[in-house]
């Protein structure tokens, strides 16, 4: 079966997404784009298997995934980035105007285990639902949701945001569970 | 207000924030969604486009065969 044109310009449309997810989980932007390159290589290859009327950029997104944890697996933790380990080492300040920067947001991002990073990214950021970040991650919702949970709390700790429930809706609700408590 | 109007309101109250941890009052999902947003409109180098047209001038040709 031949490819269709349809298929071929989604796929174009897809890719400023792919090279976002791509960067996201390998922290590097050559290794990003050549996991974009076997990504699309494989979409064509294996066109026929997706079923149109799905979502393809979860399907695009599992195919990078597996690709990205392949590489991975392959290469060996020692020949982590290490571009990536000299960041990690960087001491995150607490911001003083109480505005996070994006420079030790990254850094932060950084330090995350691969699971817990690709997780918060699938539904903080690519707008996916829990139930296919599951699918794309190949695990149950209840594993995306508690890394989703883990991650956010490490990024907390590490910029030192002092819980956001402080002024947000939560703190009003702790408060008042506290003294019923009492 | 018994306590457990109380507590039934907070749940209330607690309710968005538990929907939605990562959404725009938080500051994690803010930087989230800044740092993403900001690779996806990265420019797209060419090297994409070529290659999707190899691939298919590629099955063009095995067609032909």
């Amino acid at each position: 079966m031949a490819v269709s044109a349809a298929f071929k310009t989604d796929l174009l449309a897809a890719i400023p997404s792919l090279r976002a997810f791509a960067v996201s989980l390998s922290q590097n932007a050559d290794r990003a784009d050549d996991l974009v390159q076997e990504t699309l290589v494989k979409a064509w290859d294996k066109h026929a298997s997706f079923q149109p009327g799905t979502n393809l950029k979860a399907w695009l997104f599992t195919i990078l995934r597996n690709e990205f944890y392949s590489q991975m697996r392959k290469r060996g933790r020692e020949v982590q980035d290490s571009e990536g380990l000299m960041t990690a080492r960087m001491a995150v300040h607490p911001s003083q105007h109480g505005q996070l920067d994006l420079k030790d947001f990254k850094v932060a991002l950084e330090q995350l285990p691969e699971d817990q990073r690709e997780a918060i990214i699938l539904i903080g950021a690519s707008g996916f639902s829990y139930e296919e970040a599951a699918e794309i991650c190949d695990c149950a919702v209840g594993t995306i949701k508690s890394r989703v949970s883990r991650a956010r709390t490490r990024l907390q700790d590490i910029l030192q945001i002092s819980g956001e429930a402080d002024f947000g809706p939560d703190a009003i609700a702790s408060q008042v569970m506290g003294s019923s408590a009492a | 207000m018994t306590k457990r109007d109380i507590a039934a309101d907070a749940a209330k109250l607690r309710r968005p924030v538990a929907a939605d941890p990562l959404g725009p009052n938080s500051e994690i999902g803010r930087k989230l969604k800044q740092y993403y947003d900001e690779l996806v409109s990265d420019e797209v180098p060419d090297r994409f486009a070529s290659l999707l047209a190899q691939l298919e001038s590629a099955e063009s040709a095995r067609k032909k065969d």
